[in-house]
Formats: structure tokens, C-alpha cells, sequence
């Protein structure tokens, strides 16, 4: 049986009017372990000060559960941590834990969050929980299959559109259930990143583009894993064109040229034409091109800079649309695993010192971007020179 | 009669030296000129491992123009087309 992978993304807005959002999502893979753990905290009101609270308790919550800690340790050490609110007197941040195994054995804690939702292919799953003795913490455990999806919000998705006269009481949980239940029956392999972006925008509309609360929701989706294959940079030796070509035409799942000269190659090798895209492209990097059999052609060491300070800061969704930089970014979100074949010739024109430093060593950015995908976006990925 | 053809090189090079504003150069095309030249991109067109020529890099007709730039390539074809229009 091919192994799972959890494809796992999130993302937030910050209520109107605030530029830091209160609700904190972390996660973490344990490779040793097989295990990934994750936190939303939701901070009591918002801005700094909520970021804050949510913070420290998504990282105890995080540190505690990686650590096998008892929840009842952990609850009453996040409670005497944080800071107490001077004016409501009151120190508060609800918190849900995902505790997952790749072999399925999951476990949820949550403790003032709203429901979180498990669906089974585009079911919603009722799945018992157990309260804990003060009555407020209730754990939830089920076994996990392919094709499950695990999503968790903060109340600013919940209440969304609140007071509104079609949906007094905000987008309720049934009724979010059947939203995304039909999103998933007509995309049944939605990606994480896709689903919870489309559940953001909802919630974002349902206030009427005003957020009133910090709006943030994560999805945990097991599948199998998804291929992408990045190739960029000719092969050392002109006698390695071929295999490359080969390598690119035999690969099982989306392929991704970067780099023109790596093109020609390609190109040549299929006896493909290129078209360079001469309608839409961006000041900064040059426009991408189509060769039957490639998913996305675009230029090599200025697009994947521009990719690797994007995903750095993450806030790639700022660029235009059709910037090939962020069609490329889209390219590894949506995949799982990323395999990079990295050609190490070095190309001569590049060499001139008087040239900008934007043109960085095709390796280094290269681990760059890797090192990012595992670390901030929990993919995995795999380099290999050519 | 027979279009101009012109290759605009989007290659990295001769973005970073001076082309990034060369695939721009179909909306910068007066209007009576759009049926009589025909504006490709490519990837690459390899002048740059050249180390004498300069880059960015415009082939009109199969001829290469060194250091080109939106106004050269219109100054170019507008003797080519052989009536002004500016």
C-alpha cells in the first residue's frame, strides 16, 4: 500500500481594521516519529495583543503534545501562563490540537473552538467525543483514512455574516458542513491550500468583505501523495540532454520547466515547438512559455528568486495572477512531493561580475526553496544533480 | 505581403540587461503596423554565450539586432515598412 501523505495548509485574515490576526496556526511534522502534530489558537479579542496570547499557547500546546505530555498538565500550565487581560480580568485563548499518526490514529483536543469538521470523501463525519472532568476540554479519536479531510477553524469562520438577516446566528456549523460537503463532491481531490482558501473567501463574504472577527481555518487532507517534478538548468554534460528529456516525459505526475536554456533542450529533444506567452507577463521577471507536454515553462534563476523570497514571506498572493512566479509557487502548493532535478552547468553568460546579484547560484536558490517547502509548508522534497 | 518577423528574447540575460520591457512591444505596435508584423518570444536564442554581442537581443527577419530596445526595434521596422508614420 503507497504510503499517506498529509497534505496540510491554513491561512487567515485578520479582522477589519486590524493588521495582525489573532488566531495562531502551527504545526509540525515529527519524521521519526511518523506523526504530525497541530495547533489553532484563537486569542481572546484581537490585534497584538490576541496574536500574542494565541502564540504562546499554540507553542506550549504544540511543545506539550509533541512531548507526550498529559492534557491536563498542559491546559493548566497554558491557563497560569498568559498574560491576564486588564480590563475583563481574564486570560484566554481557546486552543485545537490535531495529534496525527500517518497510519491514521488521530487525536483531537479542543478546548473552546468551535466544532472542528472530519469528512469522509464529502461526508461529514459524527464522531463521538469524550469531556474531560471540568467539562470544557473534549477529546475526540478516530482512525483516519485516504481521502478524509480534517478542518478546523476559529469562531471568526463560524460566526461569519453574523446578524445578518438570512443567516442570524452566522455560518453555523450544519450549514458549513453542507457548503463544503458539495465543494468537495464536484472537486473530490480539492487540494488543502484550494479548500481553505475557498472557505476563507466564503467567510470573508458572508461579512460582506468586513472580516468581524479574526477569520482562520486550516485543512488536513489524507491522500495519497502527489508528484511534481521541477526540472531546471541544462545537464552538466550535453550527452545528459537526453535523459533529462526522458526523465521529464516518463515522470508520473505535473512536470515544471524553469530556465530557458533548459527549454531549448527540451524542445529539441521532443522535437516540441516553444511559445513564449507574449500576453501576459510582469515587469520583473520574464513571461513563461508552453511546450506540448510540460505543465508550466517559465524563465529559470529570476522566477524561482522571486518564488523563493515569495514563499519566504508568504504573502504570494499578493502578485498578479498570471505572475509566473506565483504559477509556479501554485505548481508546489498543490503537490506533496517535490522532486527537483537540478542541471549544474554553469552558465557562462551569467558569470560577469558587473551583472545584478539577483543571479544567484542555481543550487543555492534551489536548497533555498526546498529547505522553505519542508520547513514553512510541510512538503517534502528531494534534489537531485544532473 | 509577406509579415515582418520579429523574436523578442525573453531569456534571463537579456531581461536583466535591458529587455524587460521587449514583450511589451506588441501593444507598443501602432495599429497599422499590427498586420504586417508577426512578434514571437523565445525562451532563449543563445547570442548570450557569445561573449562579443550585447544583449538584450531582437532578431528581425532572421537578422539580430544587439541592445535592443522597444524604440530601436519600431525605429528599425518603421524603415523596413518604409512609410513614417511619426
Amino acid at each position: 500500500m503507497k504510503k499517506t501523505f498529509i497534505d496540510i495548509d491554513y491561512g487567515f485574515i485578520p479582522k477589519f481594521g486590524q493588521i495582525v490576526c489573532g488566531d495562531v496556526f502551527l504545526s509540525e511534522k515529527i519524521k521519526n516519529e511518523n506523526r504530525l502534530v497541530a495547533v489553532l489558537s484563537d486569542g481572546l479579542g484581537s490585534g497584538i495583543r490576541a496574536n500574542i496570547l494565541a502564540n504562546m499557547t499554540a507553542t506550549m500546546a504544540l511543545n506539550f503534545t509533541i512531548n507526550d505530555q498529559p492534557i491536563e498538565r498542559s491546559a493548566t500550565s497554558i491557563r497560569d501562563t498568559l498574560p491576564v487581560d486588564p480590563q475583563r480580568k481574564i486570560a484566554f485563548a481557546s486552543f485545537t490540537i490535531v495529534d496525527t499518526e500517518f497510519d491514521g490514529k488521530t487525536r483531537i483536543i479542543e478546548y473552546g473552538n468551535p466544532q472542528f469538521l472530519v469528512f469522509r470523501k464529502n461526508e461529514l463525519l459524527a464522531l463521538e467525543h469524550q469531556v474531560l472532568a471540568d467539562g470544557e476540554v473534549s477529546i475526540t479519536e478516530f482512525q483516519t483514512q485516504k481521502e478524509d479531510r480534517i478542518v478546523l477553524f476559529s469562531d471568526g469562520v463560524s460566526q461569519s455574516g453574523i446578524g445578518r438577516k438570512d443567516m442570524p446566528f452566522g455560518w453555523e456549523t450544519d450549514q458549513m458542513g453542507g457548503v463544503i460537503s458539495q465543494i468537495i463532491e464536484k472537486n473530490p481531490g480539492i487540494s488543502a491550500y484550494e479548500l481553505r482558501k475557498r472557505i476563507i473567501s466564503q467567510s470573508v463574504l458572508n461579512d460582506i468583505g468586513k472580516p468581524s472577527d479574526d477569520i482562520t481555518c486550516a485543512v488536513l487532507y489524507f491522500r495519497n501523495p502527489r508528484k511534481l517534478l521541477v526540472c531546471t538548468g541544462p545537464p552538466f554534460s550535453k550527452s545528459k540532454d537526453e535523459e533529462m528529456a526522458a526523465t521529464i516525459r516518463e515522470f508520473e505526475g505535473r512536470t515544471v520547466l524553469c530556465g530557458g536554456t533548459t527549454a531549448v533542450i527540451v524542445a529539441r529533444e521532443w522535437g516540441e515547438q516553444i511559445e513564449v506567452d507574449m500576453k501576459n507577463f510582469t515587469s520583473d521577471i520574464p513571461p513563461i512559455s508552453y511546450i506540448n507536454g510540460v505543465d508550466l515553462v517559465t524563465e529559470g534563476i529570476l522566477t524561482l528568486c522571486k518564488a523563493a523570497e515569495l514563499l519566504k514571506h508568504g504573502n504570494y498572493e499578493d502578485a498578479a495572477r498570471h505572475d509566473p512566479a506565483r504559477l509556479v509557487i501554485e505548481e508546489f502548493l498543490s503537490h506533496d512531493h517535490i522532486e527537483f532535478l537540478v542541471g549544474t552547468k554553469i552558465n557562462e553568460a551569467h558569470q560577469d561580475p558587473s551583472l545584478p546579484v539577483e543571479l544567484e547560484i542555481r543550487r543555492n536558490v534551489i536548497k533555498k526553496i526546498a529547505y522553505l517547502l519542508e520547513k514553512k509548508y510541510l512538503k517534502e522534497a528531494s534534489l537531485k544533480y544532473i | 505581403m509577406k509579415k515582418h518577423k520579429v523574436v523578442v528574447c525573453t531569456g534571463t540575460l537579456c531581461h536583466v540587461l535591458g529587455g524587460s520591457e521587449l514583450p511589451s512591444l506588441g501593444q507598443r505596435l501602432p495599429e497599422e503596423w499590427r498586420g504586417l508584423v508577426d512578434i514571437k518570444g523565445s525562451p532563449c536564442m543563445g547570442y548570450c554565450k557569445d561573449s562579443e554581442m550585447h544583449p538584450p537581443f531582437v532578431e528581425i527577419d532572421g537578422e539580430v539586432m544587439q541592445e535592443a530596445s522597444v524604440s530601436k526595434v519600431l525605429e528599425y521596422l518603421e524603415k523596413r515598412i518604409g512609410h513614417g508614420t511619426k
